[in-house]
């Protein structure tokens, strides 16, 4: 899982263009969205999804099934690791 | 200030190709939706026939009929040197991403040679006010005093570029859009072209062979663009921009003197709640409200420039037209929206429009002979 | 009336960090909104009460290409994924738009598309858009960006007492 975490935070960091950032600066237990986290947006919420099509096969419905599914760094890898089909 | 009116008008739309047509079909509640397949994910829209059309675009085909069409219903000789074009779309070719058609530039210089029009034509691409960013442009040009006719023809034909974007942002319904309605679920996409040709005092001027009455044109009164200052893809949640555009609007009229609003109502949930924050901060609750997007879908770089010319043909024969779509109250606070034909005897509306990039536009009308 | 411009070939990260630095939207945005950011950075830097909102500036953006350098991006990502991140600056407006957000200007903000770069035409536009009786400024761009690479650009910030 360990691994998975950090996978998925090279992946992210690289997705959403967040410059300078290393996976050591995001917390596992942090939340993504909002002031107090990475301060995503509604657009990045889309991209993510697409980032777990395109490297998990996994297919979410819908933005607001993403924002469960993209509460920290943690909850992602944990549906990931349960999801994924690739 | 100089006066500006609209002296013809041309649309092709997939439930027909004369503003009077358009305007029976609409009332009928006609519409031409259907499923399309996708890549791969399939779409719901409303598109135009292509038919045997063998040429090299079909987008500047449109462009072409719809501007033609205006030209010939105002009666008018647009090849002068005070004649200017303005042309309204968002991604025109965008289909021939490898080629130079690609350019909406190319587009317009090749209207323009097709309609004789001398003059440099300027294209407006604001995201999904453009039809109604490029009217406000047609009226400055007129009112500059460089000009006394504008063209100004919108139009846009759908494809894989622009649906897979709608898709990836998860924006389409599968559904017939319901604008305003409690159980909306996203927008249809819509095909269509159309043109006003824009004049000022057209009784006077020797270019104008028209014999019709200032009292029974419309007139462009005014109108702004105003931008949300807050983000490019989610509309403000106060309703900033639609709220000052408004304002603007509302200098020149009071809301009791309105007909209706014609709004852009998307049927996205974002965009027809901000849309109803906007209207009722403006003081315009009790004015009705509809929305043609039941009817085209959201026919984009045309929609301003449709969306007003069967306006004016409704507000014309006391009528306001309904949502289609509509049935239950989806916003809050309420909007004074119906999915029934009302009657009115007023003589005046607004067009209201938003678009990704945080543009918001509003533009008044009123018939001719007004104050 | 203040003039800037970006050299095509200058390192665009490296504006950022000398011009704002405070801002990691940035780096999301396409190359034709970068450009637009900074040159509206580089005019406005040092004026007094930045980000208080205010309705009385346009922002009027010209080009030739419009946003195709970023169409051609978008169109990729659609052979497989297609990336919502790119599909949303498909628009020629977007730099407007990005320009209004960061600056808190929330009057016109309009893009234009030009047959060529014509001086006399873009003023010609501007002093129309000065028609709106509530704009007293103006932020005033050529922006062209045929390819990331490959771009041209010339800003001018305007008072309407500059042009009437």
């Amino acid at each position: 899982m360990e691994n998975l975490i950090d996978e998925l935070k090279l992946k992210v960091i690289d997705a959403l263009n967040l410059d300078g950032m290393t996976a050591a600066d995001i917390e596992d237990d942090a939340p993504l969205f909002g002031d107090a986290g990475l301060g995503l947006d509604s657009i990045d919420v889309l991209e993510l999804i697409v980032l777990l099509e395109k490297n998990y096969g996994i297919r979410l419905a819908s933005p607001a099934e993403g924002k469960e599914v993209f509460k920290s760094m943690a909850v992602m890898a944990a549906y990931v690791a349960g999801h994924r089909t690739k | 200030m100089t006066k500006v009116y609209c002296l013809g008008c041309g649309v092709v739309t997939p439930v027909g190709n004369t503003p009077a047509g358009v305007y029976e079909a609409v009332r009928k509640g006609k519409s031409a939706f259907r499923m399309y397949e996708g890549w791969p994910e399939p779409y719901y829209a409303s598109l135009l026939e292509r038919g045997d059309f063998e040429e090299a675009s079909f987008f500047d085909h449109i462009l072409l009929q719809a501007s033609r069409a205006a030209v010939a219903d105002a009666g008018i000789d647009i090849t002068g040197p005070r004649v200017g074009l303005v042309l309204s779309s968002i991604k025109g070719n965008v289909e021939k991403i490898d080629s130079e058609d690609v350019s909406l530039a190319v587009s317009a210089s090749r209207l323009a040679r097709a309609l004789g029009v001398m003059t440099a034509p300027i294209v407006v691409s604001n995201a999904c006010i453009s039809g109604l960013a490029a009217l406000l442009q047609g009226i400055r040009m007129i009112r500059s005093g460089a000009y006394d006719h504008v063209l100004v023809a919108g139009a846009e034909v759908q494809s894989r570029f622009i649906v897979t974007g709608f898709q990836s942002l998860k924006a389409l319904s599968l559904n017939p859009c319901t604008p305003f309605d409690a159980g909306r679920d996203g927008l249809n996409l819509g095909e269509a072209a159309a043109a006003m040709l824009l004049s000022s005092c057209p009784f006077e001027a020797s270019s104008c062979h028209s014999e019709r009455s200032e009292e029974s044109l419309w007139e462009l009164v005014d109108g702004a663009v105003r931008n949300d200052a807050n983000h490019i893809s989610g509309p403000s949640r106060m309703g900033e921009g639609s709220y000052n555009a408004l304002r603007v609007v509302l200098d020149s009229v009071k809301p009791e003197e309105l007909a209706f609003v014609n709004v852009h109502g998307t049927a996205t949930r974002y965009n027809d709640q901000m849309e109803a924050i906007a209207l009722n901060r403006a003081g315009m609750q009790e004015v009705p409200v509809n929305a043609l997007k039941g009817t085209f879908g959201h026919t984009m770089g045309a929609a301003g420039i449709l969306e007003s010319i069967v306006s004016m043909q409704a507000c014309d024969t006391g009528v306001v037209l309904p949502t289609k779509g509509f049935s239950t109250m989806g916003v809050e606070p309420a909007v004074s929206v119906s999915a029934r034909e009302r009657k009115t005897d007023k003589k005046a509306f607004v067009k209201l429009l938003s678009g990704f990039g945080g543009v918001n536009g509003a533009l008044l009308f009123r018939k001719g002979g007004g104050r | 009336m203040k003039q800037a411009s970006i050299l095509c070939g200058a390192s665009l990260t490296d504006l950022y960090r000398q011009w704002a630095g405070d801002y990691p939207k940035f780096f999301k945005m396409d190359t034709l909104s970068k450009l637009g950011f900074l040159l509206a950075e580089m005019l406005v830097h040092d004026e007094p009460e930045r980000f208080t909102f205010r309705e009385d500036r346009a922002v009027l953006v010209f080009s030739r290409e419009g946003c195709v350098a970023n169409d051609r991006n978008y169109a990729r990502s659609m052979q497989d994924f297609p990336s919502p991140a790119l599909f949303v600056y498909t628009l020629p407006n977007i730099v407007s738009g990005e320009i209004s957000i960061r600056n808190k200007w929330g009057g016109e903000s309009s893009a234009f598309v030009l047959e060529s770069y014509d001086e006399a035409q873009i003023w010609e536009i501007v002093r129309q858009a000065f028609q709106d009786s509530r704009t007293k400024s103006a932020f005033v761009a050529w922006i062209d960006c045929p390819a990331d690479e490959n771009y041209v650009t010339n800003a001018w910030l305007v008072d309407k007492t500059d042009l009437f």
